[in-house]
């Protein structure tokens, strides 16, 4: 068996040790419960708001006013009298609404800010502009007139429909921080579970440190690829139903899928994906007791870097964001999403790329050689001082 | 031609106060059980992961002949290697384990899963093939570590320890299997420290202490040394054993068993009557045994003999 089969043996045994097609439907039908609870919730609420809400409305209000707020609320009016005993009655039940003139215009009472208050000074403010126009003579259609805003027409020159490429940036950003995650949480209990169960002395014995954690990277890669790819569909299927729902029909998702974008940001996931994973199997090797290694922390790392990497979004030209679209541990999302928003040049791409598949490789005979030496490492964690000093050991 | 498979020459690892091996120099032949044999902590691990590459000995070298073209570790589709510290998944069927393991050492899936089969209805746990580890007592479980070390077919099997955790019963099946395996052609190095089952297989044997060799060679050679004594086992009344002066005549070595129980060992040339004349002057004896040294007494012999000073223990 020569190494690439061997190596393909570790990537099939990691790859079906975490995707669990079962699992993984589990998830889907927990999120699919959750939209459709969102979904009909929603409805719901927004369904209970087409009712009339009740408010109760004092005498000196006066007729047109108490017509205009009679259109939207169920109206109740009360005199003078019952002021006092209906402010007590809101106080003492904590609901209700009374709308009564002040001496500097309206006043609405109740126990805290009601829904309605965006409604009520909706009608009241244009019951005050017709007030107005009058005491102005003017006419609505004036008035319009007075108010509208400069005409202002665009014109963009880039070809490219940019809202389009804008989403597909983000997604993709996200499908790199989900499969970080899903990396993070796999090298980090497959290794230190590893180490626990004693069974890293037999497989050092068994194959190379590094044809092993070849493996390993590239069989977890693949797992976090499945998770991504799943949810993909997923999401493409319920984005076409809702574009079906909405009349907007299926056309309407196809802009979305630009080809020159999604190639681009796959071969930067991919390579980006493949670093991570082999940082975090660097750090999950020196790692003995997972619940107790003040090295965990250092798995979080990578989501703060991906995190960085949407601060490109704000000026893809600064220096910053040119730093960032070359720097290896923030160009898988960084570069992508420059090349999204702004010209660039083949080679920055290229570079760039190039840049963080090395930094991939050195990664991950970084990890070998610090499982290599740490396997036999338990009981108390090595500082950083004996991990350097591990690694240029014979 | 030399058959020797395995050469250790002159190997030193310390650790960070513990000098662990010391100068050990050994080889193996091709075909026979070698027992690599010491108490707990004797370094008898450390040799054995210094061999299998696991870690580097700080000095010495070791060199391999199981394929011509190489002195280095030999491929693991040749080496067979039950580590001291067992671990398996223990969240995964027991077949799939196997199967992988064998295949990352360079086997066919098929052939592995065979071989697994074949494996675990000798050792009695066909049935369980497919259940997770953890659902197999640690008896059974000991029993798939062992299959996996063995189940590719080695030129050259490492078992560390390949008795510990088993009962009487299993401890002699392992017996059989051992010698099965030698039959088959297989080259055998055992570390353990029960030697009464060790000197039943083993065809010569290094004895070491303390990270240095006690003794190296046949086992007949070692009985025929240091084996040349009575060993005498006496049981007191009252669970106490009475003064015992210091220098009774001709007695090697007098080790105190137990609150009840002493081990006195004379040199075999001195008369059975003169023994028994010395054992009369000794109050409270309620039992007296005899036998010829077996390998635990001759080692508890050599260990006495050999105990380093303390200058030796960094």
């Amino acid at each position: 068996m020569n190494t690439l089969q061997k190596i393909l043996t570790v990537t099939i045994w990691e790859y079906q040790r975490f995707f669990k097609i079962k699992n993984e439907l589990i998830g889907i039908v927990v999120m699919i419960v959750m939209a459709a609870i969102g979904f009909f919730g929603t409805i719901y609420l927004l369904s209970e708001n087409d009712e009339k809400q009740s408010v109760m409305v004092h005498q000196n209000l006066g007729n047109a006013i108490t017509e205009k707020l009679s259109d939207t609320f169920e109206v109740k009016i009360i005199n003078a009298d019952e002021k006092e005993n209906k402010i007590h009655q809101i106080n003492e039940s904590r609901e209700g609404v009374l709308i009564e003139r002040s001496e500097n215009g309206f006043l609405v009472t109740s126990w805290k800010e009601p829904g309605q208050l965006d409604k009520i000074r909706e009608i009241l403010n244009n019951y005050a502009l017709d007030n107005n126009l009058v005491l102005y003579d003017l006419s609505r259609s004036d008035f319009e007139q007075i108010t509208q805003t400069a005409p202002l027409e665009t014109q963009y020159l880039r070809e490219d429909s940019e809202r389009q490429r804008n989403t597909v940036a983000f997604i993709f950003s996200g499908f790199l921080l989900m499969a970080i995650f899903q990396g993070f949480a796999y090298q980090f209990t497959g290794i230190t579970g590893e180490k626990q169960q004693k069974i890293t002395e037999q497989i050092v014995s068994a194959i190379k440190p590094q044809m092993w954690m070849d493996g390993k990277i590239l069989g977890i890669t693949l797992t976090g690829l499945s998770s991504v790819v799943t949810y993909t569909i997923i999401g493409v299927l319920g984005g076409t139903l809702y574009f079906q729902f909405t009349g907007a029909g299926i056309s309407s998702i196809l802009p979305y899928l630009h080809l020159p974008t999604i190639l681009l940001y796959l071969v930067f996931t991919l390579a980006g994906i493949l670093m991570w994973n082999s940082f975090f199997a660097a750090i999950a090797s020196i790692i003995t007791d997972p619940n107790n290694s003040g090295k965990s922390s250092l798995m979080f790392l990578p989501t703060l870097f991906a995190l960085l990497s949407f601060l490109v979004a704000r000026d893809p030209d600064s220096a910053g964001a040119i730093f960032l679209s070359w720097f290896p541990l923030t160009s898988a999302s960084a570069m992508p999403m420059r090349w999204v928003m702004t010209d660039l040049l083949w080679y920055e791409t290229a570079g760039s790329w190039l840049v963080l598949s090395l930094t991939f490789y050195f990664f991950r005979i970084l990890a070998a050689r610090i499982f290599r030496v740490s396997i036999l490492i338990s009981g108390k964690e090595p500082t950083w001082q004996e991990v350097f000093g591990m690694l240029f050991s014979k | 031609m030399s058959t020797k498979v395995l050469e250790v020459n002159n190997i030193n690892k310390k650790f960070k106060t513990v000098h662990a091996v010391k100068d050990v120099s050994f080889s193996v032949e091709k075909g026979e059980i070698f027992a690599f044999l010491g108490p707990n902590g004797a370094g008898k691990t450390t040799t054995l992961r210094i061999m299998m590459d696991i870690i580097h000995a700080d000095s010495g070298s070791v060199r391999w002949n199981l394929h011509n073209n190489s002195e280095n570790i030999p491929l693991p589709s040749m080496l067979g290697y039950l580590p001291e510290e067992r671990g398996l998944y223990l969240d995964l069927p027991v077949i799939k384990t196997l199967v992988y393991l064998a295949k990352i050492r360079g086997m066919k899936g098929f052939d592995a899963k065979q071989e697994a089969m074949k494996w675990m209805e000798r050792l009695d746990i066909a049935d369980r093939a497919k259940e997770k580890l953890q659902a197999l007592s640690k008896g059974n479980q000991q029993k798939v570590q062992f299959i996996s070390a063995i189940l590719h077919k080695p030129k050259f099997a490492v078992l560390d320890e390949p008795f510990s955790g088993f009962d009487p019963v299993n401890q002699e099946m392992f017996i059989d299997i051992i010698q099965d395996l030698k039959k088959q052609g297989t080259t055998i190095l055992l570390s353990a420290h029960q030697m009464q089952l060790v000197e039943r297989v083993a065809d010569r044997i290094f004895l070491i202490d303390q990270g240095r060799e006690i003794f190296y060679g046949k086992l007949s050679d070692i009985y025929n040394q240091h084996g040349n004594q009575y060993t005498i086992q006496l049981t007191f009344n009252n669970g106490e054993i009475p003064h015992i002066p210091q220098n009774i005549s001709d007695a090697e070595n007098i080790i105190k068993e137990s609150n009840d129980r002493l081990k006195i060992i004379f040199r075999k040339d001195i008369s059975l009557q003169k023994i028994m004349t010395t054992l009369s002057g000794i109050d409270g004896i309620m039992n007296i045994k005899t036998h010829n040294s077996n390998l635990h007494d001759i080692f508890l012999n050599l260990v006495k003999r050999e105990k380093p000073t303390q200058t030796d223990l960094l």
